[in-house]
């Protein structure tokens, strides 16, 4: 039974919350599957690797001139935490997180109204500021059970893995929030496109568009020193899951500064987004 | 009144969709839209509802501002899209279940009520439904509110003959429930059956306003003349109009009763006479096919 509490209505409603759960059922249940089992065989398949032969490629092997691409020295990288690390750059966690979070924002509004399903949902008495901030709530909600689910599997991992005992497992409670500050931001600026939007294969092409900008200006911005600047321009340099394995309080510091970014730039992108959609004529189903 | 519509405009850019629409729907009748497609019918319902703001004008519904006071606009409206998509994961049930909650009003059991009468079956998925099976489903989700404004664009499109007469008649009990319905169609004999007042919309301007009781009462005579016609008597002049038609049979229109023109017409060499109602039809005709 929906609840409706007469101040909450205004930017809450039970039935659309449970709605947005609906549609992200499958999604959410398919990615904590992925990263319930993917730190278990990252961390199997690192293991099959000795210690002492990874040391060896990455530090002797590999030009120094590369280091500048990892976010970390090759020296960190090369320890038990910072090949564990490596699972959080790894394509399956940040693929993962990227598709989450523009699939999930881009739904928002233009993939209603390409589908032709808003028409009638907001021809009932629901708030267009209910309907953006309960579909964001219930986005950002399941963002967290599924780095919750990757936060278990990844410390169970390494409890229990292969290297059971040489590392302690907290410490990547700090990359996985680094990760969730990755999809809420995406989700944040796909959601706020999407309000401006009614097709939604725009809006994906868009925040396709604007992740591969992100990810060039990013590595442009660690590889050339005279255009360091244009790494600022990337949302992306808030991603650095592997500085964040280190000394805990500088990594804490760190964590801070990243998510508070990542954080940032997706609330304001909602809140942007918010205003856009408030606004804006909704054009007839497509 | 109950809608109330005052010099309403939406421009896109260049595009005028509606130009100074004013017109007042009273409480408790069945009102409807004419118009060919492209004429600003949906523009105007979409307007009232504030899914897109007018240029210029005003609209209130129930009294309420529909710019300042969308919510309260939709809370005494239900809303039948012209084509009502409705979530294709859902089941029938659970789509009833949703908007049912989403309204403290709605009836659940009036839709499962009027669900049955469309005989829907509401076990099966969305995805897997008909066009017909889901106008039926929406025209349940919209028919089963208490909202005091029932707008319906379009709504037997999709239906097959036997659920377009369950739908009218659920027009008419709504009305007889004392509540206004708005009713957009392109089937004039529906509108004809089921309205009390029409206007006509023609590229995005209300061009016609006709009483659908009026319109009952119009006729139209048209007889092969066998004689010399003479003058219409003076006391009747005001009531018939009379032109040929390229047939060269006479044809005499009235937009009142018969009965004072019959001893006239007693009088006349007339031969194949015919008598017909004036339907919506012929007035539509004017405006659009004619005009």
């Amino acid at each position: 039974m929906t609840v409706f509490i007469a101040m909450g209505d205004r930017v809450w409603n039970t039935a659309i919350w449970r709605k947005t759960w609906g549609d992200q059922r499958g999604l959410v249940l398919a990615f904590a599957a992925l990263w319930g089992v993917f730190p278990w065989l990252f961390l199997w398949l690192s293991a099959q690797i000795p210690m002492l032969a990874f040391q060896d490629v990455l530090l002797q092997a590999i030009p120094k001139d590369w280091q500048r691409l990892s976010g970390v020295p090759f020296s960190d990288v090369a320890t038990h935490a910072g090949r564990v690390a490596l699972a959080f750059v790894d394509p399956v966690v940040v693929l993962a997180a990227t598709v989450w979070g523009i699939t999930r924002g881009s739904d928002a509004v233009s993939g209603q109204l390409e589908r032709g399903t808003m028409e009638l949902l907001l021809a009932q008495p629901v708030r267009r500021r209910a309907l953006w901030v309960t579909q964001a709530l219930a986005t950002t909600a399941a963002a967290a059970c599924l780095c919750g689910v990757l936060a278990l599997s990844v410390c169970a991992a390494v409890a229990y893995g292969p290297w059971a005992g040489k590392v302690e497992p907290g410490r990547f409670l700090r990359p996985v929030a680094n990760v969730f500050g990755l999809m809420v931001c995406l989700a944040g600026i796909s959601a706020c496109v999407s309000a401006a939007d009614s097709y939604r294969w725009r809006t994906i092409g868009v925040m396709s568009g604007f992740y591969v900008f992100s990810l060039l200006a990013k590595l442009v911005g660690r590889m050339s020193g005279a255009f360091g600047w244009v790494g600022y321009l990337s949302f992306l340099n808030a991603y650095e899951p592997q500085r964040l394995v280190g000394d805990a309080a500088a990594s804490w510091t760190n964590l801070l500064v990243y998510d508070g970014i990542l954080l940032g730039v997706g609330g304001v992108a909602y809140v942007i987004g918010g205003v856009i959609f408030c606004r804006r004529d909704l054009p007839a189903p497509l | 009144m109950l809608v109330e519509a005052d010099q309403l405009t939406k421009r896109y850019g260049p595009f005028t969709a509606l130009e100074g629409c004013s017109l007042a729907v009273r409480q408790g009748e069945v009102f409807g839209l004419l118009g060919p497609n492209g004429a600003g019918k949906t523009t105007f319902l979409r307007l009232l509802l504030g899914f897109i703001h007018p240029t210029s004008g005003t609209a209130r519904v129930a009294g309420h501002d529909c710019v300042l006071d969308s919510l309260a606009v939709r809370a005494a409206t239900t809303y039948l899209p012209g084509e009502a998509r409705l979530f294709r994961r859902m089941t029938g049930h659970l789509v009833l279940d949703f908007f049912s909650q989403l309204r403290r009003e709605c009836r659940r059991d009036e839709a499962t009520r009027i669900a049955r009468r469309l005989d829907l079956d509401c076990s099966r998925q969305v995805a897997r439904m008909s066009t017909g099976m889901r106008q039926k489903l929406a025209l349940a989700v919209v028919l089963a509110t208490e909202a005091t404004l029932v707008i319906l664009d379009e709504p037997t499109a999709n239906l097959d003959p036997t659920a377009r007469a369950v739908v009218l008649d659920l027009v008419r009990e709504a009305q007889a429930a004392g509540r206004t319905v708005m009713f957009s169609s392109h089937v004039l004999s529906e509108v004809e059956a089921t309205c009390d007042r029409v206007v006509i919309l023609r590229a995005g301007r209300v061009v016609h306003e006709q009483s659908v009781a009026q319109l009952r009462r119009h006729h139209r005579i048209t007889a092969r003349l066998e004689g010399d016609f003479g003058e219409v008597p003076a006391e009747l002049r005001e009531h018939v109009t009379v032109t040929r038609d390229r047939d060269g049979r006479i044809v005499l229109e009235t937009a009142d009763s018969l009965r004072p023109l019959l001893g006239w017409l007693s009088t006349l060499p007339l031969g194949e006479i015919r008598v017909d109602p004036v339907g919506l039809d012929a007035v539509y005709d004017r405006f659009h096919r004619h005009g």
